[in-house]
């Protein structure tokens, strides 16, 4: 019996068409309204309160979130269908983008009753955004060397260390620090990490801004000099931080955002190529057919994680090749043009906006180094 | 994993008969066991035949009307990787696949004879017929004028040109008197292109089902051919090679089961089945390149001689990822359906292969 790494490929039902052509239907007309440009990685670029909180009124907000807790009640595959939605159209969605993929399904999985009431109507409502601090200066794809200390104090606990890397710090309310609890034990890393909920307008913290090789401001550094975080913001179990963060990983890596970051790119260039912009080549094909097999495995994965299988290594196969994709298409458009004879501005701008975003597409989340590891050892070879 | 693991309300999952899949990789598992060394030239296995024969293998997806055994694709193409992973030197695609469902469109009948496949030009002129030398029929179909033609021929009423494609199978150019064969029941306009698109997406599952044996033959290798004092699987180079063999594969299976999917499901009449299955013939093509590549890489010099059998593998992947349209002749189809859609309709297409 030959091994399958990804889960079985699932055909979606009407009701998800359905869901697809309503939240379709909304976003054309927000672009005809000029409501917002589309753009490329916008899950990551582009913050607008106002256009979260309009999908939380449209009920696209806290898709998993249950209802009794202020969301929506639905399945992982809706959220699915309604975030590739937004995606393939570059809508501006980085204000809710963490709260909406990890920070309201870990306060699910480990927070107490009083954190999920605190939280999880106002991140349904679009009104609190969330970011999530795990990088540091000497933890990038190590993230058990994290530094940042954790030390018990009365009534809560004090955090100091430095994260980097955190996306919109400097848009966000709060953010899940995972910081070191315990003393560092060489043969146990793993152990002794915790997560909190951090106040990132509470004293102690500061915000400072880490500028992109292109001059726009996404990541922030965030400074914690003795931020003091009450017990009933620890998220889970104290000492039970790793296992925490890495049990959610599963959507993290496998999600659509992982292989449509360029789609907008992708569609211009094709149109471009309708219109005699772009000469037409037989490579835009060999790309369609690439987003199209990873949406299919996306999904795939996304359904089995939702049935509760296992499909770690499906994750990290959809992000492998689907990270390589995206950024693949920045560099494919980029060798079909010529500078300076684009009339169209559009396409230049997301040309340009993919070419310096590429490189953190292949970084984020676990670089694919990292990835191709994970999957070696899940093939037996380590 | 089964499909009432699936059974949710919103999406549904196509997975062949867990039952067929266990026997059928009995069969060749210890197909593949028994089978003589490579040679270079593939010869046609009458005794498989036989055996597949008997299981009802060997018209899997042909009507039961027509003396097939009224199987899905879902379950053809489980059959036609199995016995691709295994070198299985038997036209499976051609006499089961295509030429039985040929007959079926002409309503003409079918006895269960072997049986190939082809397109002849307008010259009568077919080439790449594979095992026409071993067929007892060769059928045809053809563009006449208007209208498209299927005849069923015996081979020794042929002019057989014998021949050998890369993979060392027979690979016949065939000979035509089309003028003879004008009274030829004429078939659906449709045909013609179906012919191409259910040619293509055979090819792609047998390629997939190959391509997942070289990964096989890649760990195992790397887990215990030792260099410097350890397998080479330890070194990352070698797992980031033998990684992006297992990605590559699997995008290949994600998008040829999707096809295989869609084809069953709608009777293969759903209007997105030409850009899907050139989702897979893209996909596989491309996918076949990587694996190969770094399936030899991996295997080092043993896996480019004539006993290992790795190229029993890597050339039919080969030969068969450029049978039914070059992955360029694809990728050229794909691009035309995703610039004629626009930027607006990209989506659509790539969700549903619609317009």
């Amino acid at each position: 019996m030959s091994r399958q790494l990804v889960p079985p490929v699932v055909t979606e039902g009407e009701a998800l068409t359905e869901l697809r052509l309503e939240v379709r239907d909304f976003l054309a007309e927000q672009i005809a309204a000029r409501c917002f440009t589309p753009h490329v990685d916008t899950w990551l670029t582009r913050w607008d309160r106002a256009f979260t909180q309009e999908l939380a009124r449209r009920g696209w907000l806290g898709m998993v979130i249950p209802k009794e807790y202020g969301g929506q009640g639905r399945t992982y595959v809706e959220r699915f269908v309604v975030t590739e939605e937004l995606l393939v159209v570059g809508a501006p969605v980085a204000a809710h983008w963490f709260a909406e993929r990890q920070v309201g399904p870990s306060l699910l999985a480990y927070g107490t009753e009083e954190q999920k009431r605190a939280f999880l109507p106002r991140i349904s409502r679009g009104e609190v955004v969330f970011g999530i601090g795990m990088s540091e200066p000497d933890a990038g794809s190590d993230l058990a060397s994290v530094r940042t200390g954790a030390e018990k104090v009365g009534g809560g606990w004090r955090l100091t260390g430095t994260k980097v890397w955190t996306s919109g710090a400097h848009e966000a309310d709060a953010f899940f620090a995972l910081a070191r609890s315990a003393p560092l034990d060489p043969a146990r890393r793993h152990a002794g990490l915790s997560q909190f909920i951090v106040d990132l307008h509470a004293p102690g913290v500061d915000i400072r801004p880490i500028v992109s090789m292109g001059g726009e401001h996404h990541f922030d550094e965030v400074h914690l000099d003795g931020v003091f975080v009450p017990d009933d913001h620890v998220l889970g179990t104290i000492g039970e931080g790793w296992r925490q963060v890495t049990s959610e990983l599963g959507f993290e890596r496998s999600g659509p955002e992982r292989f449509l970051s360029t789609f907008q790119l992708l569609a211009s260039a094709g149109q471009a190529m309708m219109d005699g912009e772009l000469p037409l080549d037989h490579g835009l094909g060999r790309h369609v057919a690439r987003v199209a097999a990873l949406h299919h495995m996306s999904l795939a994965v996304s359904t089995a994680l939702e049935a509760h299988a296992r499909a770690d290594l499906g994750a990290a196969v959809v992000k492998v090749l689907g990270t390589t994709t995206e950024g693949d298409i920045a560099d494919y458009v980029d060798l079909l043009t010529a500078s300076g004879w684009i009339e169209d501005e559009e396409l230049h701008g997301l040309l340009h906006g993919a070419i310096l975003q590429r490189p953190g597409f292949t970084l984020r989340g676990g670089t694919n180094e990292i990835l191709r590891g994970v999957i070696a050892r899940g093939l037996g070879l380590r | 994993m089964t499909t009432d693991r699936y059974d949710l309300p919103l999406v549904h999952a196509a997975v062949a008969d867990p039952d067929l899949v266990a026997v059928l990789t009995e069969l060749f598992d210890d197909y593949r066991s028994k089978r003589p060394a490579p040679t270079e030239h593939v010869r046609f296995d009458p005794d498989l035949w036989t055996q597949l024969e008997e299981l009802g293998l060997t018209r899997l997806t042909a009507s039961e009307e027509s003396g097939g055994s009224g199987a899905s694709w879902i379950e053809g193409a489980s059959l036609l990787g199995l016995a691709a992973a295994a070198g299985a030197p038997v036209p499976l695609a051609e006499h089961g696949f295509l030429a039985a469902w040929l007959l079926e469109e002409a309503g003409l009948p079918n006895g269960g004879e072997l049986r190939t496949v082809c397109r002849p030009d307008p010259s009568g002129r077919a080439l790449n017929v594979t095992f026409g030398r071993d067929a007892d029929f060769i059928v045809a179909l053809w563009e006449d004028g208007e209208t498209w033609r299927v005849a069923d021929v015996p081979g020794d009423h042929l002019d057989i040109t014998p021949g050998r494609n890369l993979a060392g199978e027979p690979c016949e150019s065939v000979l035509f008197d089309l003028a003879e064969l004008e009274s030829a029941p004429v078939v659906d306009d449709s045909v013609g292109q179906q012919f191409h698109i259910r040619g293509a997406l055979a090819r792609s599952a047998q390629v997939c089902g190959a391509m997942e044996r070289v990964l096989e033959l890649a760990i195992t290798h790397a887990r215990h051919r030792e260099q410097f004092g350890r397998p080479i699987g330890a070194f990352q180079a070698v797992q980031h090679l033998v990684a992006d063999i297992a990605t590559e594969s699997s995008l290949a299976r994600a998008a040829t089961d999707t096809a295989v999917a869609r084809a069953a499901a709608s009777n293969w009449e759903d209007p997105g089945m030409l850009f899907t299955v050139g989702v897979a013939k893209s996909c596989v093509g491309h996918a076949a390149s990587v694996v190969v590549r770094n399936a030899h890489q991996v295997l080092g010099a043993i896996g480019t001689t004539l006993e290992h059998e790795l190229h029993v593998l890597t050339r039919p992947i080969l030969v068969r990822r450029s049978e039914y349209g070059s992955v360029h002749e694809w990728d050229e189809t794909l691009a035309e359906l995703a610039t004629h859609a626009g930027r607006d309709r990209l989506w659509p297409l790539i969700l549903t292969g619609r317009r």
